[in-house]
């Protein structure tokens, strides 16, 4: 794409070791450079999502976030008056190919720093990658607690954990549902069981009755045999973790069968997809999300608008953790200086950025703080905030 | 007793619709002895077929159904023509690596064509709950019920009683007889692959207007359709309605007594006991061929 026409940081230094009319021509490249923004190598991000198989659809949204971020960067100038271009793998959201994919984007394309992977399975099994090259790794989406308290000086976390969003809820949800016995449905996968155990224990830390816990697969279509069971149950309150294609299916199914449960849960379900294709069945559900659309900062206004224009629909929270994480990057490159491994992860650490969804710092682990959490209501189709809380730095 | 007789229908309805989506696969895989791994990404064409007609172009849901039955058909008789012909009687590894490749080209280029959201096929009636004394189902699932069952009769009756059907049971019971007896066997094989490609097709269309339907379901609905066509045997119309509502009722109580995040596992417990006491499936029809 981008060509470099004048390699001179390999021409330059050589060139001046031997005239001072070299040096005169050098100084003269560089100030072309810098003005002729992409004469220059790009700036190389690898990105890894899953953009097939079964959340496919969710890690499509997250690329898209991502583009546009680098689209709007390049707009700017780019980063050290180098365009930035972005590496992008299909990790699947299986440890072995999202190895496979790091190790690509590290050997193959050279890239500065890697972003992803989504699944916090797959994202675990990159960490030791980037620590063995020496390289960023940057997460915006996988939200099991563990992958910060490993140690692994390379990796930063620009996501919520489960344990955040549901300390920070439960007392609301438990308030303004009333809720006092509660079933748990969730995806078999680390994120879904991550995600009804953390709600589990802070609702019965609430003092809410657990009813009963089950778990469904990937791509599981009809729930009718989970829900008749529900039905018998007697629970007044449903916490589900499931994303947009499991989520408007079960949520349809509950309203099919007459269900009459308040519903709250996690996944990105504050979406236009997912209030289209659950239908009036979205109606008076509840979300806990680190992003939703209609957030009321100035910021988010202007990604909404720029993103509506690119993609003829608002952005999710998969959209916006792409866009915040190559922003993060980009901006601490900038700061570095130069895409040395050791100055960008010092950097990164230094990272005060204001996103769409409020500020993101670090603290010593690489766990984000100071974003927005929000728990929405979907209303009339759209998805109102209904409660807002800020990450503080845990202690 | 009013919870198991909520499970048993509802495994009865997920049974019709897993008997009818391996309906095409036991033409295919049973009959014509192709195995058939693009089965699942028929299915999967007709879904996004059918959302593409009743959403995109706004007919109804059964001028759409026979839109998608007529450009399936003409599909799959291609595929045949151009594809499947060349690796006939080369025995199954070539049918195998071919279907494996076809899969992977009709998922990739649909991944192209519509992305990976998934999409809403319209319904033909209203979602609201129907109630049959303490059992839920809903207008949907009752339509799309009759129209299984309709589809199942329609095609048995088209094997039984017309030329066509003598023609092909003809061609797959010694086809060199049956080109010696006149009979235009590369017609019969691309009629019956034709079919076998509707049949999914038209399942992926009318359970996307129940559940939802996406690009990349095909892999699970192709091992469904196996487990399904084992269990009934091998190219049984019979046997793969059997099979289907064993499998959609033994899933629903497992789900309801056990435990539902082991599901999956079923289908293929229920292969591994019937393949013990039952080498040839519920009701086989070539137990000579061994």
């Amino acid at each position: 794409m981008h060509k470099p026409s004048f390699d001179f940081s390999v021409a330059c230094p050589a060139a001046l070791r031997r005239s001072a009319q070299a040096v005169f021509l050098c100084v003269a490249a560089v100030g072309l450079t810098a003005h002729g923004a992409f004469a220059a190598e790009p700036i190389r991000i690898g990105l890894i999502q899953p953009l097939t198989g079964s959340v496919a659809y969710n890690g499509q949204a997250d690329v898209d976030g991502a583009k546009l971020a680098v689209a709007a960067i390049n707009k700017a100038g780019g980063v050290l008056g180098r365009p930035v271009e972005l590496r992008i793998e299909d990790g699947q959201c299986n440890p072995a190919n999202t190895v496979n994919a790091a190790e690509k984007l590290v050997q193959k394309d050279k890239v500065v720093s890697l972003i992803g992977a989504f699944c916090s399975s797959a994202t675990a099994a990159i960490m030791p990658v980037a620590q063995k090259y020496r390289i960023p790794l940057l997460t915006g989406v996988s939200s099991e607690a563990d992958l910060t308290e490993k140690g692994n000086p390379w990796f930063f976390r620009a996501a919520e954990t489960d344990q955040l969003l549901a300390r920070t809820f439960a007392p609301a949800l438990i308030k303004t549902l009333q809720l006092k016995r509660v079933a748990y449905i969730g995806v078999n996968d680390d994120w879904g069981r991550g995600g009804v155990q953390e709600f589990q224990q802070a609702l019965q830390a609430g003092g809410v009755q657990t009813v009963s816990t089950d778990y469904f697969d990937h791509g599981a279509t009809d729930f009718y045999t989970l829900l008749t069971k529900l039905r018998a149950s007697g629970a007044d309150g449903l916490f589900v973790a499931a994303e947009t294609q499991d989520g408007s299916i079960l949520v349809k199914q509950i309203k099919e069968l007459g269900l009459n449960m308040k519903v709250f849960g996690v996944g990105s379900w504050a979406t236009s997809d997912f209030i289209g294709l659950a239908g009036p069945a979205a109606e008076g559900v509840y979300a806990a999300v680190p992003y939703v659309s209609t957030l009321a900062t100035p910021q988010n206004t202007a990604f909404v608008a720029s993103y509506t224009a690119a993609y003829k629909a608002p952005p999710g929270k998969y959209s916006a953790a792409g866009y915040n994480a190559v922003q993060i990057m980009a901006q601490a490159i900038a700061r570095a200086g130069s895409t040395d491994a050791d100055k960008v992860r010092a950097a990164l650490a230094q990272t005060d950025y204001t996103a769409p969804n409020g500020h993101y710092r670090f603290t010593p682990k690489g766990q984000a703080y100071g974003f927005s959490l929000a728990l929405v209501k979907i209303q009339n189709k759209t998805p109102n905030v209904v409660a807002l809380a800020t990450v503080s730095a845990p202690h | 007793m009013d919870l198991l007789l909520q499970f048993l229908v509802n495994g009865v309805v997920i049974g019709v619709f897993y008997a009818l989506s391996a309906l095409g696969l036991t033409l295919i895989f049973g009959l014509m002895r192709v195995v058939n791994f693009a089965h699942g990404d028929f299915y999967m064409l007709g879904g996004v077929l059918g959302w593409f007609v009743t959403e995109r172009l706004g007919l109804d849901f059964f001028s759409g159904l026979a839109i998608v039955a007529v450009v399936m058909a003409a599909f799959g008789w291609v595929i045949d023509r151009v594809l499947i012909e060349r690796v006939r009687d080369q025995g199954e590894e070539a049918g195998i690596l071919l279907t494996i490749g076809l899969s992977i080209v009709i998922a990739n280029v649909a991944l192209l064509a519509v992305g990976t959201a998934p999409l809403k096929v319209a319904s033909p009636v209203s979602e609201a709950p129907l109630l049959l004394g303490p059992v839920v189902l809903t207008r949907g699932r009752v339509v799309a019920l009759v129209i299984a069952a309709l589809l199942v009769v329609a095609s048995h009756l088209l094997i039984r009683r017309t030329t066509l059907g003598r023609a092909m049971r003809a061609t797959f019971q010694d086809p060199m007889a049956a080109r010696l007896a006149g009979i235009r066997t590369e017609r019969v094989y691309a009629s019956t692959f034709a079919l076998g490609t509707t049949l999914a097709a038209l399942s992926g269309m009318l359970l996307g207007s129940i559940y939802s339907a996406q690009v990349s379901i095909g892999g699970t609905v192709s091992l469904k359709a196996f487990v399904v066509v084992i269990l009934g045997g091998m190219g049984s119309f019979p046997g793969a309605i059997a099979g289907g509502l064993l499998l959609g009722v033994v899933e629903a109580l497992w789900g309801g007594y056990i435990s539902t995040n082991l599901v999956d596992l079923v289908g293929f417990l229920l292969v591994i006991v019937l393949l013990l006491f039952r080498p040839y499936g519920l009701f086989s029809l070539r137990a000579e061929r061994a």
